[in-house]
């Protein structure tokens, strides 16, 4: 072949001649998207999404068919192409029908991954659940308490029965992490020479400081009050929120370098001006710190105090004289914060004052509940249109109201009944009718008409340059904490590319997101939501413990167990969603009728959606040209295109021989493995490379995990196979198994040091080459089962082990490799006993790598390691070799013997599954039930 | 003896000449006269069709005929004095339908008995492949094909020889040739009556094809829906094979090929050649990526070539008379004949094969007597779905490859589509991508979506849900299709829709905005009412409506309940007086 030289957006390339665009363009690092391209399969050319201009030419051309040719000048990203593929992804999503993302995430004002997390919890990994909420909310326990969680709004378990208990889960993990041995330390970029000021060390400013600074740059955070925290500490009660706790969370900010200077004051103690000169950007965060008026006569006495003002007060441990009858003006959480706070600080007759009636309040119904448990009085539909003065009483005039039309907001406009009124003699009144920012010392920066300072929605900006501002203090005014943290969360980005040099602007991604039909619903069981424990009414209205006692373990897990897995399983590696934002798709356009076929998945190893799936072909076509089968077909024409498994069967009952190629090359969530977890969730995994250990094959793996929890094993090697044991096998990586007993390994230990040379080891059919190995080094007699089934036959004859038909009488113990521990390999170890029995005196079981120490496995895998933490016995193996003085050695001596021994072994692995599942017809007798029974085989040995 | 004649292709057969051939067979018993079949000669609207001649071959053709009249006809050629079925003979202006024609693809339809080979034989038939075999190296019957100008009828006009030649130079000694006769244009027969009508010269024209390409083994891909073609084509193969025309060392030469006939399981697009290759190899009918085109890597991966019924149909004549002969007809870039089926409004509907180089006013005006019931002509579909339209003001366009391309209509594989004044053009436009979308294999986004978002576009526009940029939408996705879309079916789909929008975007533009319809065929926009000044209460419509939606008394006005009316249009069909408005 000739090389030649063609021009791709202006890099000049030398190919070789007869490679295709594709080709030429992937192996030099330039991106053409594809959706049905692999090298393993030929060509397809559905998708229509590789086009490309060739000047001269036209026609868009497709890069995966068109053959470079000298001197073609190509062009990848003209207006002309980027369209085509935009039409053509908006005509795919247009067809698409599932949610890449969770409704909870999206709900969320900072689309924390609730589900993830949530999923996280259910498998028992709490540092990775903090890790995961940690990517977007850095004071976790103190916000899963106070979060009046938006997400549960959305949780579509409320259509089951109720929505999961998403807020505590996330304190409850968060809490989890700080306790563990091993709490969650969030990264830092190297220092970026870059400073940042924050103004206000509430929720919003401590996000900004928390992802700014790990992100490498140097963040002071000023703040007006004598301790971070801001409204968490200052607004909200201990009773709900411990300040220990948030201290505790404030500590781990501060501890990744955050500088925090308290009593700083805006305007007085430093201007903002000084602030602009001194730091290269500066973010406002200050919040709304002011008590909203009414502006009704008397309101101006002494003994009328605002909301906010008066927790504040609390909260800084002054004196709080509000006598024994107080009233509370409002019907939002700081009302609800300030009667529970005045129960308990002595109140006899606490009264909340609300103009609408309980239906309309927007105080969170649980707060609300909680308050008449305390004895709180509320009197709805009352309004105060004036304060008296009288006896040393605030007298508190109050008229009557009904309920009229709509607003704006939806709820009924309350209407004064003419004439009715009411007195109410009170010591104290306490108006939590809402709160604005105050702007003193902010001058400079343009405000909006509410008062609040103009923040640009997307880029965060003021009229000031390199000022930047955030929550509460900006736009539409107080909101609640996480939307708060969302914004700076946002604007931590924008702030990190504007001191890169770049300008940019938030743009809210695009997901694709269903409406299941209320039917789809009838499918899941009831189980109805986990009831957070609570120090009872008397228990608490005397003090400031906190009221929730917080989850168990098993509580918590069996709450997040009842998530319905919404968000798609495979949002992180799907295609699609990749290149929808990458062109900024919109196709709403395009909307018109969509696939809903919620077809069931019927096999327990591959998740198929066909309502995601893109007709890219290449799953029929892998399952065809790559392993010769046909177990998956296209049928219908047109818009009712569908993939299927031949005759609509389920795979179990074709002819597939799961290696789960088609799973692989799958471009988006139609096709899935179903991660052996107590809870498939969709994260991010973190890859290990390994060694399948299922049989001798020495197949090439990539383990998947997070934490301590093995996800999936995708191959690793040129053909990109695995077989069905080592593809989805590894589900006995994360159920433990019982090992065999030491009283039992001391009785074989016994029988082997009795007979000494006289022993025999016999290796079963599914012995793995480190296990024929180290027995035929350790053991003066080795046998190996080498009948035509085995799958450790070839790598016994390549050790030179003898076969166990030429066994001739000696004592024997037999190691039994049962790699696989469902109910159908249990049979077969029985039935594998059985066929042993007749010369075998002693039999052992070894458990597959990961559900035990990894002695036979390779060292550096890390996944598999954490996973064998919780056993604490080593394999029988080496535990029987430790008892009869033989040294157990470690994986990667074993395996760096065997590479150096056997170099055949390197590419051995894919032939022996091709050779084993497709010439031979399949290796089924240990996988499947539907197989040669294992007496059939001991007979033909 | 005289000779009666029926005409028995599908469209005389659906028409009844069976039942005249047996009943003239009943009156035959005593065998005075021959009584035989021959094809489709294209007079379809006046089938079935009996041809008398006499013994000097002298023709007397009689039209419209019933079983019914098969005693009188066998008595009047019994008598040899056919005064007494005058009544049935042709009219002189019908009978113009073919004199006006010049036929070579179909040149024996309807003159030869399909089913006797000897009959094509008579008419100079395999002469041209013992001529071929003999006397002529492949390159050089490339080289006659080539001079002849004969381009690929199927369609897309590309040139025969061109194929042929890329065939022959492709490295490999097992090469096949394909006949694709896969015709499933709605409105489109050609191909169907040439098989019915003359299959030997379908034979006799992939012999040399396969001589010229060096292919041993010949294909004829025909679709299911055309048993009678199938059942003729199989019986002239195995005619061909006992008389030594097929198999092994034809005519005692060198050359030898045998033929098969595979039956298409019914699906548009294995009329594209490679959809097509791949349902022949048993697979699911999806076309592939070209390149590599059939002609490097078909039919099994092997040099393969594919041409139409009506290119083989040319090339027996061609090599017998000349490729200069066929070139001297037509124009510069488009030589020899084409066939049209010409469907629709049309007053006289059937297969035309007339030279290059006329106008469709020719075609459609002189040959097929313009519009039927004395209608406006509105416009004409080319190509069927892969098709345009083409509208009034151009009907003196001339048929020729490059000038039809220019209207944004094609050629096509002869397909032509006559509409009248009462035509919605969006509903038509409406009708063929919803042809094109069912049809679609699924493969590729472009087709499979595309169409489908297209179709949804227009399914609104005709129910009085268009939205304002409808058409600039619909027009976006017929620019993306055409340049994304994998195959000929997928690329080509738009073309009625952009067509319809070029020259009729006022109707779209009623439909949107004023939720109307100019042409009165959307039953979603129109209402019907009674003219209180016309109806004079006979009742025939209120009889006649299926829902009963037509109230009123005798000899008094009616009136149409429209919350009931389902728009069926029989009550205007039935009214005598005009007084069933639309509206």
């Amino acid at each position: 072949m000739s090389k030649i030289t063609i021009t791709i957006d202006n890099h000049i390339l030398t190919v070789e001649e007869g490679t295709t665009l594709l080709t030429a363009a992937t192996q030099n690092h330039l991106k053409i998207p594809n959706l049905c391209y692999d090298g393993r399969v030929e060509l397809y050319g559905a998708c229509g999404l590789c086009v490309v201009e060739v000047e001269g030419t036209p026609k868009l051309l497709r890069a995966c068919s068109t053959k470079a040719t000298d001197g073609m000048v190509v062009h990848t990203d003209t207006d002309r192409v980027v369209r085509a593929r935009k039409v053509a992804l908006e005509l795919l999503l247009s067809d698409h029908d599932g949610d890449c993302k969770a409704p909870c995430t999206k709900a969320c004002p900072a689309n924390t991954d609730c589900q993830g997390y949530v999923g996280l919890i259910a498998n028992g990994e709490y540092n990775e659940a903090t890790r995961l909420i940690k990517e977007k909310i850095p004071l976790p326990s103190s916000i899963g308490r106070v979060c009046p969680h938006p997400c549960e709004k959305e949780c579509r378990r409320r259509f089951v029965d109720e929505p999961i208990s998403i807020a505590f889960l996330k304190s409850f993990a968060s809490d989890m992490d700080m306790a563990s041995a091993t709490p969650y330390v969030p990264s830092v970029e190297p220092d970026s020479g870059k400073t940042v000021a924050v103004v206000g060390g509430g929720p919003a400013g401590l996000t900004a400081a928390y992802f700014l600074r790990r992100q490498g740059h140097s963040v002071t955070v000023f703040d007006a009050m004598p301790k971070m925290g801001g409204m968490l500490r200052y607004g909200i009660p201990e009773y709900r929120l411990p300040k220990a706790l948030l201290d505790r969370e404030i500590a781990q900010i501060a501890a990744l370098g955050v500088t925090m200077k308290n009593n700083v004051q805006i305007g007085k103690d430093v201007s903002l001006a000084d602030l602009q000169k001194d730091f290269d950007a500066v973010i406002l965060a200050a919040g709304a710190w002011s008590s909203s008026k009414m502006r009704v006569p008397g309101e101006e006495s002494e003994k009328v105090l605002g909301g906010i003002d008066f927790l504040r007060t609390v909260a800084l441990g002054a004196p709080a004289d509000i006598g024994k009858t107080v009233a509370i003006v409002g019907g939002g959480n700081t009302a609800m914060d300030a009667c529970r706070t005045a129960v308990r600080l002595g109140a006899e007759n606490v009264y909340v004052i609300y103009r609408r009636t309980r239906d309309e309040m927007p105080a969170e119904d649980v707060e609300i509940s909680e308050a008449e448990e305390e004895g709180v009085q509320f009197k709805y539909l009352t309004s105060p249109i004036a304060f008296k003065e009288e006896n040393g009483k605030v007298v508190a005039v109050l008229q009557k109201m009904q309920l009229g039309a709509p607003d704006q907001s939806g709820r009924r406009r309350p209407e004064p009944i003419a004439g009715a009124t009411e007195e109410l003699p009170l010591d104290t009144v306490i108006m939590a009718i809402g709160q604005y920012p105050n702007l003193e010392g902010f001058e400079s920066v343009e405000a909006t008409k509410r008062n609040t300072v103009a923040a640009d929605e997307e880029t965060f900006r003021t009229s000031e340059e390199g000022v930047f501002a955030v929550g509460d203090m900006t736009n539409r005014g107080a909101s609640i904490a996480i939307a708060a943290i969302g914004e700076a969360q946002k604007a931590s980005v924008i702030v990190d590319r504007y001191l890169n040099g770049e300008a940019a602007r938030y743009k809210k991604p695009y997901f694709v997101e269903r409406n299941p039909a209320p039917e789809f619903f009838d499918k899941f069981p009831k189980a109805p939501r986990a009831k957070m424990p609570q120090l009872s009414a008397e228990d608490r209205k005397t003090n400031f413990k906190e009221v929730s006692l917080g989850f168990s373990e098993d509580a918590a897990k069996k709450e997040a167990l009842r998530c319905l897995e919404c968000g798609c399983h495979d949002y992180y590696e799907c295609k699609l969603i990749s290149y929808a934002n990458q062109y900024d798709v919109n196709p709403a356009r395009f909307a018109g009728e969509k696939h809903q076929r919620n077809e069931e998945n019927v096999n327990s190893l591959i998740s198929r959606n066909t309502d995601k799936c893109i007709l890219c072909g290449l799953c029929v076509r892998v399952c065809e040209e790559a392993m010769g089968k046909t177990n998956l077909g296209l049928i219908g024409r047109g818009f009712h295109t569908i993939v299927s498994p031949e005759f609509g069967l389920p795979l179990e009952e074709s002819n597939c021989m799961f290696c789960g190629q088609c799973v692989t090359v799958c471009p988006t969530g139609a096709l899935r493995e179903k991660e052996p977890v107590i809870k498939r969730v969709p994260v991010k995994e973190n890859s290990v490379s390994s060694v399948c250990n299922f049989c001798s094959a020495l197949c090439k793996t990539d383990l998947r995990f997070v934490g301590k929890t093995v996800m999936r094993s995708l191959p690793a090697g040129d053909k990109g196979l695995l077989c069905k044991g080592g593809r989805f096998g590894i589900f006995s990586a994360n159920n433990q198994l019982p090992p065999v007993s030491p009283e039992k390994l001391a009785e074989i230990a016994d029988t082997v040091k009795k007979y000494g040379d006289s022993v025999a080891v016999v290796l079963g059919p599914t012995a793995t080459m480190e296990e024929l190995y180290f027995a035929k080094q350790h053991f003066p007699a080795a046998y190996a089962d080498m009948t035509e089934f085995s799958a450790a036959k070839d790598g016994a004859k390549l050790l030179g082990i003898t076969p166990v038909s030429e066994y001739k009488g000696e004592k024997l113990a037999i190691l039994l490799d049962c790699k696989k521990h469902d109910a159908v390999s249990a049979e077969y170890t029985v039935l594998l006993s059985n066929a042993y029995a007749d010369f075998a005196d002693t039999q052992i079981f070894t458990a597959p790598f990961t559900a035990n120490s990894g002695t036979y496995l390779k060292g550096e895998t890390k996944a598999v390691q954490r996973a064998a933490i919780s056993s604490q016995l080593p394999t029988a193996l080496a535990a029987l070799a430790a008892l009869c003085g033989a040294k157990a050695v470690s994986a990667e001596t074993v395996f760096a013997d065997l590479q150096t021994a056997y170099p055949a072994l390197a590419n051995r692995a894919e032939d022996a599954i091709i050779e084993k599942e497709i010439v031979r017809g399949g290796g089924k007798y240990f996988f499947n039930d539907q197989s040669v029974s294992v007496a059939e085989f001991c007979e033909n040995d | 003896m005289m000779k009666v004649v029926v005409g028995a292709g599908s469209c005389g057969i659906a028409a009844g000449a069976q039942k005249v051939y047996d009943a003239l067979k009943v009156q035959n018993g005593d065998k005075v006269f021959t009584l035989t079949v021959t094809g489709c000669n294209g007079m379809c609207f006046l089938e079935p069709i009996v041809d008398i001649y006499d013994e000097e071959n002298n023709l007397t053709r009689l039209v419209k005929v019933t079983a019914e009249d098969a005693e009188r006809i066998a008595n009047a050629v019994k008598s040899g004095d056919l005064q007494s079925v005058s009544d049935l003979v042709i009219s002189d202006e019908d009978a113009a339908f073919l004199t006006k024609q010049t036929r070579i693809a179909l040149r024996h339809c309807g003159v030869i008995n399909p089913e006797e080979l000897s009959d094509y034989e008579a008419t100079d038939g395999y002469k041209a492949i013992r001529k071929v075999l003999f006397e002529m190296t492949p390159e050089q019957v490339i080289e006659e094909i080539k001079i002849s100008g004969l381009a690929g009828r199927g369609g897309a006009g590309f040139p025969t020889w061109f194929k042929w030649n890329a065939a022959r130079s492709s490295a490999g000694n097992e090469k096949y040739l394909i006949c694709n006769a896969d015709e499933g244009d709605p409105g489109a027969f050609m191909d169907r009556a040439v098989i019915e009508g003359d299959p030997h010269s379908l034979i006799e024209g992939m012999l040399i094809g396969a001589y010229a390409i060096g292919a041993k083994e010949a294909i004829v891909y025909v679709r299911a829906e055309y048993p009678l073609a199938i059942k003729r084509l199989e019986n002239a193969i195995k005619q061909a094979e006992e008389k030594g025309y097929l198999g092994a060392h034809i005519f005692g030469s060198d050359f030898s090929c045998k033929m098969r006939i595979k039956a298409g399981a019914g699906a548009f697009v294995c009329g594209e050649e490679t959809a097509l290759i791949e349902s022949l190899e048993g697979s699911r009918g999806m076309p592939r990526l070209k390149p590599p085109f059939p002609a490097q890597a078909g039919y099994w991966h092997k040099p393969s070539n594919i041409n139409n019924v009506e290119t083989f149909a040319n090339v027996a004549w061609i090599l017998l008379n000349g490729g200069e002969k066929f070139a001297a007809m037509g124009t510069e870039g488009s030589k020899g004949t084409k066939v049209f089926a010409l469907t629709g409004k049309i007053r006289r509907g059937g297969l035309v094969e007339i030279p290059m180089g006329k106008t469709l006013r020719d075609v459609i005006f002189d040959i097929g007597g313009g519009i039927r019931g004395g209608k406006q002509f509105k416009a004409v579909q080319m190509g069927g779905p892969s098709g345009g339209c083409i509208p009034a003001d151009l009907l003196d366009t001339v048929i020729d490859y490059k000038a039809l391309g220019a209207t944004g209509a094609i050629m096509g594989s002869g397909g032509m589509v006559v509409m009248d004044e009462d035509t919605c053009m969006v509903g038509m436009a409406k009708f063929f991508l919803d042809f094109t979308a069912k049809e679609s294999c699924g493969k590729c986004v472009h087709c499979r979506l595309g169409t489908k978002r297209m179709l949804e576009v227009l399914t609104r526009i005709t129910e009085g849900n268009g939205q304002a940029g409808d058409i600039e939408l619909l027009e976006e996705l017929c620019y993306s299709i055409k340049d994304g879309a994998l195959c000929g079916l997928g690329q080509t789909a738009p073309n009625p829709v952009l067509t319809t929008i070029q020259y009729f975007r006022d109707e779209f533009e009623a439909h949107i905005a004023e939720k109307k319809c100019p042409a009165g065929e959307c039953t979603a926009l129109v209402t019907y009412e009674i003219n209180p000044d016309k109806c004079i209460g006979c009742t025939k419509c209120a009889k006649n409506c299926p829902v009963g939606a037509i109230t009123g008394a005798v000899k008094s006005a009616h009136t149409i309940d429209t919350s009931i009316c389902i728009k069926c249009g029989k009550c205007a069909e039935n009214c005598r007086f005009g007084a069933v408005e639309v509206h």
